[in-house]
Formats: structure tokens, sequence, C-alpha cells
């Protein structure tokens, strides 16, 4: 298994990582000075997944966070060293999924048709809950039924599926895999990332995710739900826009280049 | 400004430690602050511990500068967001539908403290010390030449990527890219940056490993090192005796709780 | 005797079915200066990083026939030895600087940190070869901040530090503006001068004509033509390919056929055409001159 990993790191990839890592950097501070409501600070750390393994993209997500605290101003963001443990899982999930074949193979159109819709099924429960949350005069939080939600809220879960649907088919294409793979790490990335967020800095990073958390926040949540809450948002669709750009990225690469 | 590093070279004590023993040192105030309890031990460490520590290196000034730049974004959105936001509480005052609470402001306070004596404990950091010659050290002490090459190369390429971005960005906006107005337009200004830029530094990858090969980055031999970083047999008393403080004080604090 | 020895060499790059270079026959003796011409293509890289070592160790792909460098056999070393004793620099400056170091010193210092040479002998040894190439008063800046032709210059010290016994180069001007080529042309014309082994891949033929001793001519992966550059760079059989001619040979080769150019061998250089069209002035017969 050692050798497994030093195998990972021959020269091409010492010299990848630190341009991934800008990658990673260059691009999460552009979406974090746009407030854009996603992060899309792990292109860098999926591609290097894909591209060379498991490891080495384990080493670049963490890798990242850490140096983004000590890389000089005014790219330096010292909210995101606390959480490399859960950059450093991305890059493990990219590899994995990418020795899985997730950015070679082909996915079924239908495929991505029914992860663009239970994606986006899975959102609007979320967020149809969190809005409709009660709490009594005793203190305690009741949460509304799904029969509840969805008579209340037909017309919306319709949409969305349907709009899930159509950005499946449209935008995942025969990417299927690679948006599934995306929606796994985003979903383990949303949960593992939660009680750091919650714990060091009360859930909030100054950028365009703490508008999500103050709404969570505004309709009652309590700091570790709305931090959830704005994890499960953010974070799979994050990743798994993160995932596809990178497949793009790879289709666009010379067949010569893959040969590592 | 040399924007490669924040490192200003100054005739200070502080600059000559060997960057092991500031390195420890930083790591050291994190977790004490970290651990110790209450809303004022960050404040207290920032003005009895780390401010001092800037002027024995001379660079308050330009550490306040630093901190105060980067954080206020931060604090401003704490503020507003826990305060106006915290649930049940005791409201300040109420001006129609909005209702700042107490506890919100206690708890923003609370985070603003921590942020701040992070970002200057770090600052102080990278204030006096050079990273490569941390890097040096550690190799040293036995880090993995393959990771010290990879840290300093990032430190040193992401500020070079990020103006190849611009110019990118630049070259775009000239074509007529849209980047400012609704999230839709802003959106939809990523991809045409993203992409040139990763592919066209993907292509540099091999050429660069070539070049670094040809300097036998892969020699089997002991390395040397051009630059001498010194060290003191106090300095290494006193590593240990910060890391046992450390660590004393993250005990004590535990067992007094429960 | 022979410093470079190549018989019968063969090389396909992984995943692609053309060999890049095909029954290369190629001798280099110890000082000379060969230069490398052909169009895009040819296998001009591929013959640099096969000098170097790269090919077929950092490559991989297939390697048929015998690579006899400075004493080393290909098939019986391994990358990090032999590149101690040929040095690469190639086109694009930024590249080929290492990014782990912050100052100028420390750069070209890198190669020698990494074979372990002793501090002091690194020191003396960094002067020297600044002074040789003409930057020692840029040992503070930062890599970075240097113009394309500066950095270049850093990256042919830092491997001149190294103390190759064969320098390759390929196509180090290429990226650069006058100025920088005019100064990349001088350190290697110093290193000549001093008896280096030099292989340079270049296009610019009129500055090969005057340095070089031999050249050879790369077309489609095989060595087309072979000898002093009087010889190769006024060969009709690069004319009817189409590439590596100097303007004075193809105005003189129009010449030729219009009867104007007088001698049988057509010029390479400046000097040689001003030579042969008789184009040095000379005083005029109504006697403006003293």
């Amino acid at each position: 298994m050692l050798e497994n990993i030093k195998k990972e790191f021959s020269t091409r990839t010492l010299v990848l990582i630190p341009i991934a890592i800008a990658i990673n950097i260059a691009i999460g501070q552009l979406v974090y000075v746009l407030k854009l409501p996603i992060y899309l600070d792990s292109i860098g750390t999926v591609l290097v997944g894909a591209l060379v393994g498991p490891w080495a993209g384990a080493v670049t997500g963490g890798l990242t966070n850490l140096l983004w605290g000590v890389v000089p101003p005014p790219l330096q963001n010292a909210f995101l060293p606390p959480f490399f443990y859960v950059a450093a899982v991305i890059g493990l999930m990219a590899g994995y999924f990418g020795k899985r074949g997730a950015f070679e193979k082909e996915s079924p159109r239908w495929l991505s048709v029914i992860i663009g819709a239970l994606f986006f099924f899975t959102l609007t429960f979320f967020i149809t809950a969190f809005l409709n949350l009660k709490t009594d005069e005793t203190g305690y939080t009741t949460y509304p039924t799904p029969g509840e939600l969805f008579s209340s809220y037909l017309v919306v879960f319709i949409v969305a599926i349907l709009a899930g649907a159509a950005i499946g088919y449209f935008l995942l294409q025969n990417g299927g895999y690679a948006g599934l793979a995306g929606l796994a790490t985003g979903v383990v990335a949303a949960i593992i990332s939660a009680p750091t967020a919650a714990v060091v800095f009360g859930g909030v990073t100054g950028g365009g995710t703490d508008l999500l958390v103050a709404a969570f926040r505004a309709s009652g949540g309590n700091i570790w739900a709305s931090v959830l809450a704005q994890g499960s948002v953010s974070d799979p669709f994050d990743k798994m826009l993160s995932f596809m750009v990178v497949l793009f990225i790879l289709r666009a690469l010379p067949t010569r280049f893959k040969a590592r | 400004m040399n924007s490669l590093s924040i490192y200003v070279a100054r005739e200070s004590g502080l600059h000559t430690l060997n960057p092991i023993t500031k390195f420890v040192l930083t790591l050291c105030v994190l977790f004490c602050g970290f651990t110790l309890p209450g809303i004022w031990t960050s404040y207290l460490i920032l003005t009895f511990v780390i401010v001092p520590l800037a002027m024995w290196g001379k660079v308050t000034k330009r550490m306040i500068q630093l901190v105060i730049k980067i954080s206020w974004p931060f604090i401003l959105s704490v503020f507003i967001i826990q305060t106006l936001f915290w649930g049940q509480g005791t409201a300040l005052f109420e001006i129609g539908p909005l209702a700042p609470k107490i506890e919100g402001g206690v708890f923003a306070f609370h985070s603003s403290g921590r942020i701040l004596f992070i970002m200057a404990d770090f600052i102080l950091f990278s204030l006096t010390t050079r990273p490569d010659t941390l890097m040096i050290s550690l190799k040293q002490g036995g880090l993995p030449s393959g990771l010290a090459y990879i840290i300093v190369t990032t430190l040193q390429l992401v500020p070079q990527f990020v103006l190849k971005a611009n110019t990118i960005l630049d070259a775009q906006r000239s074509r007529g890219l849209e980047t400012q107005g609704n999230i839709i337009i802003r959106a939809r200004a990523l991809l045409p940056l993203v992409l040139p830029l990763v592919i066209g530094s993907l292509l540099e990858v091999e050429e660069r490993a070539i070049a670094i090969e040809a300097r036998a980055f892969n020699s089997k031999r002991v390395e040397t090192s051009l630059l001498d970083i010194p060290d003191t047999q106090n300095q290494r008393y006193a590593r240990i005796g910060l890391v046992l403080f450390t660590i004393l004080l993250i005990a004590g604090r535990y067992i007094w709780l429960s | 005797m022979a410093i470079v020895n190549l018989h019968n060499v063969t090389y396909t790059y992984p995943l692609t079915k053309t060999p890049a270079l095909q029954n290369i026959n190629m001798q280099v003796d110890e000082g000379e200066f060969v230069a490398v011409i052909g169009p895009n293509g040819a296998g001009k890289s591929t013959l640099c990083y096969t000098l170097a070592g790269f090919v077929p160790h950092f490559f991989k792909g297939e390697l048929t026939g015998s690579v006899e460098v400075a004493g080393q056999e290909s098939s019986k070393s391994n990358l990090h030895e032999w590149v101690l004793n040929v040095g690469l620099a190639f086109q694009n400056p930024f590249n080929q600087i290492s990014g782990a170091k912050y100052t100028v010193v420390e750069e070209i210092a890198f190669g020698l940190e990494n074979t372990g040479v002793p501090r002091d002998e690194m020191k003396q040894r960094v002067t020297d070869a600044m002074k040789l190439t003409g930057i020692s008063d840029l040992g503070d800046r930062s890599p970075y901040s240097l113009s394309g032709g500066q950095q270049q210059r850093v990256a042919l010290t830092s491997i001149l530090v190294m103390q190759p016994k064969v320098l390759v180069l390929d196509e180090p001007t290429s990226q650069m503006d006058p100025i920088g080529t005019r100064e990349v042309f001088g350190v290697i014309r110093t290193m000549a001068e001093k008896g280096m082994t030099v292989v340079l891949v270049e296009h610019k033929v009129e500055w090969i004509a005057n340095f070089a001793d031999r050249v050879i001519a790369l077309h489609e992966g095989q060595i087309l033509l072979d000898g002093t550059p009087g010889d190769v760079l006024t060969s009709d059989l690069l004319a009817e390919k189409g590439f590596g001619i100097s303007r004075y040979t193809s105005v003189a080769r129009k010449a030729k056929e219009s009867k104007l150019w007088k001698k049988d061998k057509l010029p390479v250089t400046l000097d040689e055409a001003v030579e042969g069209f008789d184009l040095t002035p000379h005083p005029s017969p109504r006697g403006r001159g003293k």
C-alpha cells in the first residue's frame, strides 16, 4: 500500500500539485469576491484526484486549505485552514471515483436526468422543511411532516423536479457518473464540515454562503442546524459542479497528456 | 512591496530567531488561545502576547494594518448576522422587523476576537519569517523534500497565477464578457475564465517537471543548503518548554472543567 | 574523441504509431558546436531530450539503438545521474524557474544543493557562473521579477553551474525579444569559446552560420544533412524541403539564376554576401574621398 502511495508522487505530480493549489485558490477567491453562494475551491483538488489518484488528491486538498491561510494578502483567507480535512477527503473521494472511471465512462442520459431531478427534489425538501420549522412556547422545535410539505408546496416540488431533470439532461449530459460522484462527495463534505463551521466560527465566513446561513437562522434554526442546512445546499451542488468542470477540462486535454 | 510574500526584513531579535522556533511559538499561541475560556481571552492574548512580540519584531504597525484590512468583512458580517438572527433572546431595540439581540452581539464579539488573534498570530509569523527558511529548517529536521518543494513553490506560484487569471479576465472582458450584474451574469462569467486558465497551466506541468529533473531534483545524494539557518541550544529548550506549557494548559483546562 | 554517439537510434513516444526519431546516427566530438535545424515536428526536441536522457527515462516509450553521451550509455543509466553530465535548457524561461527559491542566487544553487555540493564550493561556483553569464548584479532579485531574457540567462547559469560535459539547448531564443536574444547568444558563444560541447537547436540560421562548427538538418525524424554550415545551409536539398535558408542564400540563389552571382558557392552570412556581390564600397572615380 505504501508503494502505491509513493508511486503517485512522481516529479510530474510534485509539479502539478502547486499548480492545482493555485487553481483552487485563484478560482475560489474569484467566487468569494463575486459573492456567489458556492465555493468552487476544489477544482484543482478534483483534477489531481482524477489525473493522479486519491493520495495526491488528498495532499492537494489538505495543503490548499492550510496554505490559503498563509499566502500573501489579498489572497489570504484564514477561515479555511481548519477545514483542511474536508478538502483532503474531497481529494480522496475524487481520486477514488477517478480510479473507478467516473471521469471516463459515459453515462446514459437518463441517469443524468434522474440525478438532476433527485438533487433538486432533495434541495426543495430541505428548504421548505426549514422554512416551516415551528417553535412553540416551551421552546420545542417541531418539524413539518412530508405530507404537510407536499400538500402546501406541490407546485414548487413539481417545478423543482422538472428543473432538475432539465439541468441533468442539458448540463450533465453523459457525465452522469461524474455528477453522481460530485454529489456524493458534496454530501460527505457538508456533513464533516458542519461541526467545525459551527464551533469555530459560528457558521459565518464572510462569503456569499453567509446569506444562506442567515436565511436558515431567520427561519428558526439554531447554529448547528443552519450550518448543516447551508452546507447541504451549497456543498453537493458545489461539488457536483466542480466534478463537472473537471470532466469538461479532462475532455478538452490532449490524450498525450493523460498518459501518466 | 514584493507581492510574493509579506515578509519584511528588519533588524530585530524576533527576525533572528530560528524559523522553527517562531513556528512553534505561533502554533502554541494558537492552541492556547483556542482552549482558554471566556470572551475576553482572544483580546487579552492579542494585547499582552502578540502585540509585544510584534513590537520586538518592529512590525507592529504593519501587522495591525494587515489584520484590520483582512478581518473587517468578516467582523461586519458576523455582527450583522448574529445579532439580527439570533432567535430567542433579549432585544436591544426594535426598528420594524429588525430586533438585534444582545446574546448575538456577545457571540459576535467572541467570534471577532478569535479571528483577530488568529490572523494577527499568523501575520506576525509571515512578517518575520521567510517561508523558504522555514522549509530548509524543516527539511533538516526530516521533512520530505517533495513536501517542502510543494509548499514553497505554491507560496510563490499562487500570486503569479492570480496575476495570470486577471490577465485572462481582462482579455475576456475586452471581448465582451460581462462580469457585473445579477447572479446569472456573474455565474456565466466563470467558465470562459476557468477553462483557458486551467488548461494553459496543465500544459506547463511537463516542461516544469523536466526543468527540475535537469537540476538533479531526484538525485539520491544527501542535500546541502546554500543558506545557513542558525539554531541555538537555548531555542531548542524554549521550543520544548513552549510545547509542554501548551499541553499542560490544555490538559489543565479540561480537567478543571470536568 | 566522440563525446556523443548515437547509433541507429529510433524512438517512438508512448501511445503513438509514428517514430519521432528514425535511424539517427550522430557523433559529436568534444568541444564541437553543433547546430540542429529542421521544420516543426522534425524531431528536434525529441533529439534534445534523447541527448539529455529524458528520452526514454522520463517519457517512457520505445527506444532502439544505442545512445552514448559523456561516457554513459542510455540503457545502463538513470536520469538523475545522466543530468549531471548533460545540461538541458529550452524555450520557455518561465517554466525553467523552479519556484522553490526566492532569490536568483539560490535558484542557481538549486542544482548544486540537490547534488550535495558543500556550501563553500557552492558559493564560489555560483559567483563564478554568474560572472561568466553576466548576471552578477541580479543576485538578490526574485526570479519572477526578471525580464524574459534575464530569466533565460538565469536558467542557463543554473545549468552551467552544474558543470555539464555537454550543453543541449532547445530553441533558447524563440521566446526572446531582440535584446534577450542577443544576451542569450552572447552566453552561448562564451561557453563555446571556452571549449564546451554545445548542441543547439535554432531557427536563426544566420547566427548559426557564423558560430557553429557543424549543422545537422533534421526532417521527419531523420537526418537529412550533416556537415559544415557552408555546405548544409547552401544545399539545394534544403531549398527543396523549404527550411533552414538564410536571406542571403536565397537572394544569391536567385541572383545566380540571373547570372548576377559569379561565385560557385552560395553565401550564408552577411559578410560572405557582401564579399560575393562585391558590395564593398570603392572610392568613386571622380574622387570625393581622400
